[in-house]
This record gives structure tokens, sequence and C-alpha cells, in this order.
């Protein structure tokens, strides 16, 4: 039923009957839409073992019957059985949905008759290291090397190029297609009056010198990047990665080698010695959706994040749809699930994790501290005094006094006196009315959960727990990573279990993503944690040996507030044990500063997680410092090693070294205090060990198959030597200079970005299903070149904006419709519709309210109001005020769960997945839109003002002014004569309804200059408003 | 037919008429050319009040409805306490499900970490109705009446366990963003049948956002953006920027559409742009619009015997009742897909009050509807559909009372009702275990589902497809059987 519509492109490239069929272009695209869906690379859905996407399958033999037969179409069992009319040998199977056309039998007959030449699809070929010019009759029509090319394929079809666009479209077209902004009339006058022969040039050298440059660009490249402001899930909450916008913008105005662009972005934080700026463009791979959904399985979706990342590299630089392969071998691609998963091995070496929490703003780790020069020199400052104090307590210690003092203590008698720092006591044998009696401070008594039970205890009675009730201690052990402090229990496991909460100050694992400090049981094994964010900004050691069951054990855990997991000690039965390092990597406050007030210190289960079902505690104790071993053992009833003495004396005793703590503890909580409100961004950060990778069956999170490792896919060229086997060793790999994809997919999407439409039109999708290019000379000559040239974007754009093929006029003729009519063989100019962004940015413009500040976070232009009520939460929208209502709409606020309107009525991307290039569609939504948005209607009023104050002193003059700047080409004197009538049968109407002007004089934020006469300022708004709709607006020619 | 016949049709024709079949192939290439030539046809001529045609010339076989009406209920209402009576959870009120009975399928992480997962009978009464015998409790006592009228399917089951990529799933048979919605494949496949308003139409109860919705459940995914689904408001404005600026009047409107498609009529015989002339027509149906929409909006016509129907909540705007009545108003008006929206049936706790809620916010509406459709005659030719994303589990989620419980998302069987549209009314397909667990018999994927809903308009839903990035993606992905039992 789909008319597939390759066949027209097929037709429309095709050659003249006389030219040999050219395989790659012309047969293969027509065997991967119809035969490789069961006779392609996928093996499992392989019909008769045959495949017709190798060479070697294509030219089988089987019992006498050759599938091509080279020179005889007759008797090639494949064109036999395409022809067939009998429903039983008939290919493709009437059921299959699929059909040739007359046309395509006839190329696959050419060719089996031409020969039968096989080669490789076109795109899979590595890049020529040179392409031959071809020669061209009309040589005085070409202006570069492009031209020749386009001009060779016009004269092999017997036509001819249109004539040159006036210079007022020229400029307009350019300038709209290299900074997303219009001309001036100073920009139009000056260029109309420029002869030199440079005109164009110099034209073209201040477009790419100008800052919107690097904003135009960036909002192409943000499609592919999938960038918004939010998370995309439920909530939708706000993501600051807007930095990454905002460096993308830079490196296009520096102009940015693109091979460093690619690197820096797939693996900036690989580079040696990487600075801020290279680690904050692999952001890149982190702006897929993030999911807060409570209750979801993290693993499904740190997958899912992982696949994101290896489809965005593999549309945005491969052109390769490589998701097809996630969950079986590609169906026309050479591309297996081991290629697929091979590939994910590359992006899945972060510490990051499945959900993003609900009870913290945190930012997914892992993160980049988006911290300004002051806050990085502060920081740097801060860490030096406290390293320079850590150094001068460890000297303090072996210093002679201190010994001398030590030994003056120990004459004293260093009996057992109280422990210091007491600041919660709950020895359960105080246990009344669901209250628990706190001896260290009466006033914050604990108190029960949902009934635990009070058993015979280690010492008098104890609790016991079902994983579902326990014990809560309001107002106690509020500690910051940046305080000592120490928890110590008894505790008795019935069973050992994966994961049991004894002990914590949080208010849930994933949902809050473990802020706070815990005290497990992971198998038995003590564990202590001190998180922030988990996994990526988080402390946690964890004991070797598990806990006996059944029996009481006591359990301390000491903490130094140095966010070190060397700061922590854990005690079993008052001696110290080994500990493994689960995480080192706290560097922000496991507090809930940010996120409305402390939870309670509590015993036995936490909100969606493993209690410790079963299980007993007694004898609570919390410290506000840091217990010496000598301590802990006096806790447990255990002996007292002597060769501790020194350190508790050290700790409590001595003052010089009290003192040296309580100054490292405050220059720690400065530390803390500074660097907790500073924003981050999520990066990639490579984990030291890679995570092991595994083919997923069917692409589930949890089938795992075979092992596999960080590699690039078997078809493609070799991984190269000597490079390291990571993102970085990746980013190698597709800048090399024949790889056959990454050049001719980059100059693809800048021809795109200057034309309209691609060389290759699917440029989201060089693969065997993908169209041919139209030119694929010139898009191997652009991509060689490209790469000659250091990858040099600014010099490709400048060529293509200076060739005669985009100088051409946009005019259609019936003819040039009949004999191209989707403008493939680039008969004429490129014509197309602005794009969202530029549609609202021109209005701003030329009205005279855009305000140029770039970068920074984003804003919150006029939306109509509630749409933001059905979001979960009902959120309100923050609209601007001010300058942030008439800023670039590259900075409008992109909420994934409600795009703003303007965007998606204009098809812009969706943003929720990579997308490489934007349909274009007419709707009339669009043109309600463009009538009655206040942001338009503003924009109108205030090119209305214009008009009527620059315009020239007749109301012909002024239409005419404003026809010219929003559209760049002078009224002819018809438009001028329909112009002014409407502006007199508009004002006619303002002037009927004595209000009405000034009702519409209002719409907007911003006031018009006083006006003697509103009715006339109303009409102008309209004249304006019926320009900024008419096509010279809408579209660029 | 080849491409070139294209030059058979002047360029500069008025009429802008181009062939049905140069506009479908213009409509798949997808990029490239923007697709307002295909809008030429789409867009009626007021004196040509016919529809616009969609990807397919005509459907693939006869289709039993026309349209469809998707009473979606957002959340996960729990079919244990509306329809699915399960006696043996209340006899074993507050003991552990079994694992016989569990075999291992996963749970979310809301409830996988309690210590017990205690069964919950439904305290609500149930009872058969109608002379099929259909059960339902007694939240719904106006769709009890009904039952005769309705399918019900007791064995729906989903792939997805969390709301946004379960809900996600059952609008676009893929639990990732990006694919097109129903209603949006239905516009592409069958196009619109009125001139004057979208063909894929969205109303969300307001002051119900537990859930949130998202914009994309109604997006055209990778199709082109004039399928995407156009959410009607109760706000002042029904559709966005449909009123014209304050001050400017429709008559002021009217003189400055006709200078400006003079001036883009020129710029067409300048340029020699179809294009042009297309977008001209999107402005004349953008100026329809503007009294079709309020038209269709206003209800302050419809009789007082109607609000008996649905009762007087449908007099509230934003409410689901008033957006059923407005439902039956596009339907008659031919929308082909007319998607409501009502969230709020998430209950992890508290649900016996939270349902009570739910069930009075729907039952009467739902009535309304139905029977004002068999009146008007619409129900022969319109489905409606009535669901959730899944079902709830038959174990409470947090503690377990008297006269409360929650119940956690259950993916594994959920029902639905389906009203005309070709669909066996009183019949009652599929069943569950005693535990209101597992399907004992007629699973009923998602998949399976949207295989139905499009065959019983007409479409075989492996062939209405869409080539995107060198694949035919389709609505049920690679899987779906039509479920031929449930239809008449």
């Amino acid at each position: 039923m789909n008319t597939v519509p390759l066949a027209l492109l097929v037709g429309l490239t095709a050659p003249l009957a006389s030219e040999k069929i050219d395989f790659s272009r012309e047969v293969l695209p027509i065997l991967s839409e119809n035969c490789f869906h069961c006779h392609g690379p996928d093996a499992r859905s392989r019909k008769a073992g045959l495949r017709l996407d190798t060479k070697e399958g294509a030219f089988r033999v089987r019992r006498g019957r050759s599938i091509l037969v080279p020179g005889k179409s007759g008797q090639s069992e494949l064109i036999r059985r395409i022809v067939s009319h009998d429903e039983s040998e008939q290919m493709p199977p009437p059921d299959s949905n699929r059909k040739l056309t007359p046309k395509q039998i006839d190329i696959l007959a050419k060719w089996v008759d031409q020969g039968a030449v096989w080669s490789q699809h076109w795109a899979f070929v590595p890049l020529p290291a040179q392409v031959p010019i071809p020669a061209v009759k009309q040589s005085s029509w070409p202006r570069g090397t492009i031209d020749r090319f386009i001009l060779a394929r016009l004269e092999q079809h017997g036509l001819a190029p249109s004539p040159e666009a006036d210079r007022a479209t020229w400029l307009r077209r350019v300038t709209l297609d290299l900074t997303g902004l219009p001309p001036t009339l100073a920009e139009l006058d000056a260029f109309l009056n420029d002869r030199s022969p440079e005109a164009y040039e110099t034209v073209v050298d201040r477009l790419l010198a100008s800052p919107r440059f690097g904003e135009r660009l960036a909002s192409d490249w943000l499609d592919l990047a999938r960038y918004a402001d939010t998370h995309g899930y439920q909530h939708d909450r706000y993501r600051a990665m807007w930095p990454y916008r905002d460096w993308v913008i830079r490196a296009f105005n520096r102009n940015q080698p693109f091979d460093e662009f690619l690197t820096w972005q797939l693996a900036g934080d690989l580079l040696p010695n990487a600075t801020k700026e290279q680690r904050l463009a692999t952001a890149f791979n982190r702006l897929h959706m993030q999911n807060e959904e409570g209750g979801i399985v993290e693993e499904e979706f740190r997958v899912a994040y992982v696949v994101d990342r290896v489809n965005t590299m593999g549309t945005a630089f491969l052109g390769l749809t490589l998701e097809c392969s996630r969950c079986h071998d590609h169906k026309y691609d050479p591309i297996s699930m081991k290629d697929f998963y091979g590939l994910f091995a590359f992006f899945q070496n972060i510490d990051e994790a499945g959900q993003t929490p609900y009870f913290t703003p945190a930012m997914a780790v892992p993160t980049l501290l988006l911290s300004t020069e002051a806050q990085d020199a502060e920081l740097a400052r801060l860490a030096r005094k406290i390293a320079d104090k850590e150094a001068e307590l460890r000297r303090l210690r072996d210093d002679a006094a201190t010994k001398s003092a030590y030994e003056g203590w120990l004459a004293r008698g260093s009996g057992a006196k109280e422990i210091p720092g007491l600041v919660g006591a709950f020895s359960f044998e105080d246990w009344k009315n669901n209250q628990i009696g706190n001896s260290a401070n009466a006033k914050q008594p604990g108190r029960t959960h949902d009934s635990p039970r009070p058993i015979p205890g280690k010492v008098g009675q104890a609790g016991e727990l079902s994983g579902e009730n326990g014990f809560e201690f309001p107002g106690i052990g509020h500690f910051s990573r940046s305080d000592p402090f120490t928890l110590a229990l008894w505790v008795k496991p019935p069973k050992h279990v994966p994961r049991a909460v004894v002990v914590h100050h949080s208010k849930a694992p994933v949902d809050a993503g473990s802020r706070g400090y815990e005290l497990l049981l992971e198998d038995g094994r003590v564990a202590f944690g001190l998180h922030h964010m988990w996994p990526g900004n988080s402390l946690k050691v964890r004991t070797r040996q598990p806990l006996t069951t059944n029996a009481w054990t006591h359990v301390t855990a000491t903490y130094d507030g140095s966010s070190r997991a060397s700061g922590v000690r854990l005690f079993l039965d008052g001696k110290a044990v080994e500990v493994d390092v689960i995480r080192d990597g706290l560097w922000k406050d496991i507090t809930y500063f940010d996120s409305g007030g402390e939870p309670n210190l509590t015993i036995g289960y936490r909100f969606r997680d493993v209690g410790f079902k079963g299980g007993a505690v007694d004898e609570f104790h919390v410290y506000s410092r840091q217990l010496t071993e000598v301590e802990a053992a006096r806790l447990a009833g255990a002996e007292e090693p002597e060769q501790g003495l020194f350190e508790l004396f050290f700790a409590t005793e001595y003052e010089p070294a009290r003192q040296l703590v309580t100054e490292l503890q405050r220059l720690r909580a400065e530390q803390n205090r500074l660097i907790n409100p500073i924003p981050e961004i999520m990066v990639m950060q490579e984990l030291p060990q890679p995570k092991p990778a595994h083919v997923l069956k069917r692409g589930a999170y949890d089938a795992l198959g075979e092992s596999v490792t960080m590699a690039t896919p078997a078809a493609l060229p070799p991984f190269p030597q000597g490079v390291p086997r990571n993102r970085l060793g990746l980013a190698h790999w597709l800048t090399q200079p024949d790889h056959p994809l990454t050049a001719r997919v980059t100059v693809n999407r800048f021809w795109q970005q200057m034309f309209g439409t691609g060389l290759v039109e699917t440029s989201d999708n060089f693969g065997a299903t993908g169209s041919p290019p139209t030119h694929p000379e010139l898009l191997d000559w652009l991509a060689r070149d490209f790469l000659e040239q250091g990858w040099n974007v600014k010099r490709l754009l400048k060529q293509l904006a200076l060739s005669a093929t985009y100088r051409q006029s946009a005019k259609v003729t019936p003819e040039l419709l009949a004999k191209d009519p989707f403008n493939h063989l680039l008969t004429r100019g490129p014509a197309r519709r602005l794009t969202a962004e530029m549609l609202r940015d021109q209005a701003l413009f030329v009205s005279g309210l855009l305000v140029e500040k770039q970068g920074g976070p984003s804003v919150y232009p006029y939306q109509p109001a509630g749409l933001w009520n059905e979001a979960m939460g009902r959120p309100h929208y923050p609209q601007s005020k001010g300058a942030d209502l008439y800023r670039r709409s590259l900075y409008t606020f992109w909420k994934r769960t409600v795009p703003h309107p303007q965007m998606t009525t204009f098809d812009a991307a969706d943003r929720s997945v990579c997308s490489a290039r934007r349909l274009t569609t007419s709707t009339p939504l669009q043109a309600l839109a463009l009538l009655n948005d206040p942001q338009l209607v503003e924009a109108a009023r205030f090119l209305g003002q214009r008009l009527l104050t620059e315009g020239g002193a007749t109301t012909a003059e002024r239409v005419a002014w404003a026809f010219c700047l929003v559209t760049g080409r002078k009224a002819t004197a018809k438009e001028v004569e329909v112009l002014v009538q409407l502006f007199d049968e508009q004002k006619a109407e303002f002037d009927r309804e004595a209000t009405s002007a000034e009702k519409l004089l209002t719409v907007g934020a911003s006031r018009s200059h006083r006006v003697k006469q509103p009715t006339e300022l109303a009409a102008a708004a309209s004249v304006a408003l019926a320009i900024l709709n008419h096509d010279g607006a809408v579209y660029r020619r | 037919m080849s491409i070139l016949s294209r030059s058979q049709t002047h360029p500069f024709s008025t009429s802008g008429d181009l062939s049905p079949i140069i506009n479908r192939r213009l409509f798949l290439r997808s990029a490239g050319l923007s697709l307002g030539s295909l809008a030429l046809s789409h867009l009626l001529h007021a004196d040509q009040p016919r529809g616009t045609p969609g990807v397919l010339a005509k459907p693939h076989h006869p289709p039993k409805a026309k349209r469809i009406i998707y009473l979606f209920m957002a959340g996960g209402p729990s079919q244990l306490d509306l329809f699915d009576h399960k006696p043996l959870l209340n006899k074993m009120n507050g003991q552990d499900l079994p694992d016989s009975v569990r075999k291992g399928q996963r749970l979310t992480g809301m409830s996988a970490f309690q210590a017990q997962l205690p069964l919950a009978g439904s305290i609500f009464k149930f009872s058969r109705h109608g002379q099929c015998g259909a059960t339902v409790s007694e939240l719904l006592p106006h769709t009890a009446k009904m039952v005769d009228d309705l399918c019900f399917v007791k064995s729906c089951y989903t792939e997805a366990i969390n709301h946004d990529p379960a809900i996600t799933f059952v609008q676009t048979g893929s639990q990732l963003a990006g694919r097109p919605s129903m209603g949006a494949w239905l516009s592409y496949g069958l196009g619109s049948l009125n001139e004057n308003l979208p063909a894929f139409v969205v109303l969300i109860s307001k002051d119900r956002t537990e859930q949130g919705l998202y914009s994309r459940l109604w997006g055209n995914g990778f199709l082109p953006s004039t399928h995407q689904g156009v959410q009607f408001r109760s706000d002042k404005d029904a559709v966005l920027y449909l009123a014209n600026p304050e001050g400017v009047s429709r008559s002021s409107r009217r003189k400055l559409l006709d200078r400006l498609g003079e001036l883009n009529r020129l710029q067409a015989e300048q340029e020699g742009d179809p294009e042009i002339l297309s977008r001209v027509e999107q402005y004349e149906m953008a100026y329809r619009m503007q009294t079709s929409v309020p038209e269709v909006m206003d209800l302050s016509k419809e009789p007082e015997s109607v609000y008996e129907l649905y009762g007087s909540e449908a007099k509230k705007p934003g409410t689901f009742a008033a957006n059923c009545l407005l439902a039956r108003r596009l339907a008659q008006r031919n929308v082909r897909f007319i998607q409501l929206y009502h969230p709020g049936w998430d209950h992890h706790g508290g649900l016996p009050s939270g349902i009570r809620r739910q069930a009075s916010d729907v039952d009467r509406a739902c009535y309304g509807l139905i029977q004002d459709l068999k009146r008007t005659g619409l129900l022969d030719d319109t489905l409606v559909v009535w669901g959730g994303e899944f079902g709830r589990t038959n174990y409470s989620q947090g503690k377990l009372t008297a006269t409360d419980y929650g119940r956690d998302h259950h993916p594994r069987c959920f029902t639905m009702w389906f009203a005309g549209g070709g669909f066996r009314p009183g019949l009652t397909y599929g069943s569950t275990d005693d535990f209101g667990y597992n399907i004992t018999a007629h699973p009923v994927h998602v998949h399976d589902l949207q295989a139905t809903i499009l065959h019983q308009l007409g479409i075989d839903h492996e062939k209405l497809t869409y080539k995107f990035q060198g694949r035919y993606y389709r609505l049920t992905d690679v899987h779906g059987e039509v479920v031929r039992p449930v239809l008449a």
C-alpha cells in the first residue's frame, strides 16, 4: 500500500538509458528495501538460507539454479522471481507488504545484463583519497569545485542551472542560513552598493564572524544532542545543562575544528589533563531523558540511558540506525547485536544511577561543578588550608612536646573516664508509651514506629524489628560531612540477606539518592556510607567478614569529618576490622540543605527499602566526635588495647590537638558551605575499571547474553592501533582520515543547513535503506576536502554560500517542477520555511525588541496560561520579565513534557531523542500562532511603530519600508498598493470602534511610545503583522 | 504513475489540487519538501465539504467504526475494586501473596522491599448486572445499568510496570518516547472527515493532575506534525492562539486575511511555488476554526435533558463529564479520534477513598456518553474505549487495615471495556485466577488491543506503516493480533 518513495528518487537520479547502472546507488537500495528483511544480515529472520546483502550470498548456486547470472537476466533466479506472477514463487511474496515497481525491475534486469557488478554499499566504501572533478561544458557558470559537480549532473540530464538570484534574495538567504536572523536594511544597502568583486565574500566573512553564527549552528546541533532543560519523565524537573549549550555556541563561534568538537563531546574527560571545558563538553552524552518515577527498576533505565548514548553517537556521527541492532541483528545494515553491545560497552563506564532522586534536587551523577573562577580559586585556597592543617596535626602527633605530655598523662593515670561527645544514649530499658528514654539528654527521647517488640537484650531489654517498624530519634544526629561522629550499638541479625537497613539518617535510598548516612548489613557485612548522591558522590566502606547470625555483636562506626573513606573506621566487638572501600568520592553535603529539612535518625526500616527484618538492636549510642579504638572497646565491654591509649590521649585530653581538630573542622565546614550551593552539570567521568558488558538478549536489561568488550562494528574500519580502548579511542576511530562515514555524514548535515535537504536526504540514515546521495562524488569530494582542511566548518560553509549552486534563484517554473520536482538535481536555489526559532527571532529582530545577550540560563517567554497545568505537580510557568522576554528562541526553556508551543507548532524536533532533521509542515495552527501569539502581535506593534517613525512620510513609503525590512526585498508597485489598502482598511476598522486600537496596543509587556493617533499605530501594527505572515517573511527563498 | 505527472497540474492554479497519489507520495517523502502541498488537498474548501484524505486511498477492509472516543483512565484503575471480583482475596485477607501465584513476577521498587505482601480483598460489594450478568462493583452504579451495551475484556496485560512507559506503550505501541500516538496514526492513515476541525482532538480533565500527562502522549512522533493531537481546553482559548488579539474584530481580521492572501498570490506568481497557495488555504482554515471550535465547545445550547444523562457535573467546564459531552459533539462533527484523559487513578495508598472519588467522576458521565451516542445513532459507528495503562496488585502496598489499603502497579492483568464500533455488546472476555493476579484465559496484549481497534476502523495494523530512518514503523511494532472473539 505504501508506495515507496525510493522509487521516485531512483527514477529521478537514474542515469540515462545508455548509462551503466550504479550498483551501490541504484541496485542495493532496491534489494535492501525489498529483500533484506528476509534475506539480509539478520540470520534469525533469514529465509531459505539465502542472503542478498553479500556478494557470496547473491551469487549462490543451488540445485543448478543461480541467483544471478552476470549478463543474463533471463537465467537469473532473482529476476525470474521478481517478475513471476505465480503467487507461490513471486518475490517479494504477496503477503509481504512489499512490491517492486516496473522501473525497479527494469533497473535490476539491466544491472544483471550489464554484468551484475557487485560492490559495497556506498556509505561503507572508504573515503577516497582523491575525487576526480568532472568536466563541464558551460565552463563560465561554476564559481568553485562544488558547482562543477552540480553542473556536470545537470548537463547529463540536458538541464541548465537557474539564473542567479538577485542580490537581495541571496543576502536574506545567506544571512538566515548562517546567523538565523534576516539582514538589516543597512546591510542590504551596503551589499547592493558594494560593486567590488569581493562583495559576496565580504558578506559571508562578516556573517561567519558574527556571534550570531554560533547561535544559529547551535540550534541545529542541539536537536542532535537532544538538548532540553528538564529530565523528561514524571515531574520533569529542571536540569542545569545550559552551560553545555553555551559551550556549543562558543565552539562554533571560535570555529573549533569539527574532529576536536566531536572528540571533546564524546571523550573530553579522557583527554590528558582534561580542562573543565573539555569535561563540560561530555554533557553531550548525558542529555538523554532521566527517570525519577518512584519504583522503577533502576537497571532498566540505566541500560536505557546507555542505549540512548549509543544511538545518539550512531545518528550524529555515523549516520546509522544502530538502535535497530539493540534487540536483533540489523535487518538492513551489517551491524550485529554484538556490534551494538560492543559500542554499548564504551558508554556505560560511569558511576551513575538509573533513577534521579525525588526528595532532593541533586543532579544525576557523575557531575561537574559549575563553579565560577572566583569560586574555583576560593575552593583551591580552602583545599590548601585544609591540607596544611592536616599536616600540622600529623606533625603534632610526632612532636616531642606531645610525647612528653602523653607520658605525663600516662603517669597521672589514664583510668577509664566517661567518653565525651555523647549526644544520644538509648538503652531501651526506659521504654514507655512508645517513647524511648535518652540518658544523654532526657529532653530528646526516641520513639517507636509501628510497634517494635521489646525482648530480652544484650543488656536488659532490647528491641526486635519486623523490617517495617523501628525507632526514630528526632533532633539527634543531624551531622554534616564535615562533622566527626560515631554510631555504636549491639545488633543481632537473624540471617544473612543481601540488604538490611539497621541505622540511617536519610529520606530514602533511590528516591533520595541515599542522601545522608547509613549503617547497613549487606550479606551480613557491616556497610557504612555517607552520601550526597549515590553512587557518584558517595563514600562507603564495608567489613570483609560477616557478622555471626543469631548472636549479639557490638558495632561501632566512626567518622572524622574528612569526606574520605580513610576517615571511616568500623569496629566489631570493640576491635577495628579490615574494610573494603566501596566508594570514595564524597564532595558535597550529606544533609538536606537544599530540600526541606532533615529526616529523623532511624533504626530498623526505611522508605522503599529492606528493613532489619527479624533483627534486634540494643544500647544505641550517638557521639558528636570520632571515637578512638579504646573507646570503642570500652563500649563493647572488650579489652582496651594499650597501644590505643595515645590515640585516646591525643583525641580527648591534649588541648593543642583538640584545638587543631576544631580548626580543621571549621575549615571543612567553610568549604562545605561554599561548595554546596554551586550547581552541577551531568558529564562523563570514566570509572577506573570498565563495567562488565554483555549482549542483552532481546534488548532486555535483565537478559544477559554473551560477554562483550569495547569494540567498534566489524563491518567498519578496524579500531586503530595505539589508542586507548575507551571513548577517546572511539573518537580517534571516528575521525581517522579514511573513515567512510564521519566526514560524509558531517558535510552532508552542513549541506542540509544551507540547502534545506542533504545530498543524502536521509541525513539520519546512511545505511542501506537511507536515500542514496544525489551527488555521490560531490559528497566524497566535500568530505575529503573538509578533512584535508582540518575539519574547518566555517571554511566549508563559506564554500557552500559562495557557490553558484547556492546563488541560484529559487523560482520554480512548471518545467522545473516537471523535470526536478524535489530539486534533487539542484536546478534551482533552495527555498524553505523558516525554522521555529527563526520565525520568532526574526519578528523580534525587525521590531527592534530582540535582546542579544548570549548564553546563560534558559528564559521563559510568553506562553498561553495554564499550559503547564497538565504537567505533573502543576508547576508554575515563571514567565520572564523585561529583557528575557525578548531573547533568541534558542534560549527558550525546553520543558520536555510541555515544550513551548511555538516550537511544537513549527516542527521543532522532539528533543526526547537525537534528531538530525526536521520536517516542514503547514497547518492552520501555524497560521493562528503567527497571527495571534502575543509575541508576534507585540513585535508587530513595535514594527508598526518603527514603520511610522522611520518609514518615511507617506503611507506608501512606510509600508514599502516595512516590507523591505522584513522580506529583504523591495515591494512592487502592486504590492505597495495592496499594503496601502490594508493600512487604510485597518485604520477604518479601528476608527469605527474607539477602544479597539488601544486594546491592541496593550498586547505584550512593552509599552509603545505615546502616540497621538492610536488608530494609526494600530493600523500600522496590523500591516506589520500581515507582513510578518507574508510568504516573504515566513520563507527564505 | 510517475511523479512527473505533477506537471499536468498547473502549479499556479488556485484550486491547487494535485492528484491524490502525488499527495500521498509527497506526504510519504517526509522531508526535503514541505508538506503544504499535501495540506492543499487536506484542506477542504468551504464549498466542498468532504474529508481530508489519509495516506490510505481506502480502508483495507470495510470499517465497523468511523471514529474513536478513547476514555483514558490515567494512573491505572484497580480492576479488583471495579470489575474483577475476587472473593478469595477477602477470604485470605492479610495473608501473604503466595510465591506460587507471584511466580517471580517483578514488582515496582515501591512495594518490592515490603516485608510482607498482604492480600487485600476489595471492601466494595460486587453484583451481577444486566442480561449478560457482567460483574460490576457498587462504585459504578451507572455503568452497571448499561453492561449489556459494553464488552469487557478482563485479560488485558502490558509489559511496562511504571506509568510513563506504560501510558506511552498503550498510546504509541512502544515504551520509549518518540513514536506517534494512536490518534496520529489514524489521522495519517484515514485523514479527517471534517474540514473545520482537526482529525485528532484531546480533552483532559481539569484538576486531576496527580499523575502527569505529557504532550508527547498525543504527539505525532516521526509523522508530520499535521497529525498531532490538538488539545481543546476549557480555558478562554480552546485551541492555542485561537482568538484574535484584543481589539481585532472578526471583520478586520477578514480584511487582513484578504489582503494577505492577495499579497501571497502575487508572491506565488513570482516564485511559482505551489506551497504559497497551500499556506493561504491554511490561513483560511484557521479563520474557519475561529468559529467552528468555539461552536463545538459551546455547551449552552444543549438541552436540559442531555444534562440529565451526563449529570450536572457536565455543566462545569473541564470536568470529565463535560468532556464526555464534548466528545459526543466532536463525534457528531466527525472528528476521527477523540482522546479523553482522566488522571487520578494511581492509588498506592488510601485506595478506598481515592477510587470513590474517581469512580464518581466518571461513572455517570460514561453512562451519559453511551446513552447519548445511542440516542443519536452514533454508537453504531463510534468505538468507545475505556481503560488505563495497567492494573493494580492484589496485595496491599503499605498497611492493610479493615477499611484502608493501597495497591501497587500490576501489569499482568487489567480490565478494559469497549462499546459500539462493532465490539460484541454484553460480552465478558478473558479471565484471571482466583487471586486476580495471573490471566487464566484469553490473554490480550496491548498490541492486540491496538490491532483490534485499528481493525474496527478498517485498517490492517500490519499495513499502516511509515518509513522513518530506513525502517517501516507501525503502531503495533512487529506484534499484535486482532482479537476476533470480541467482535460482533
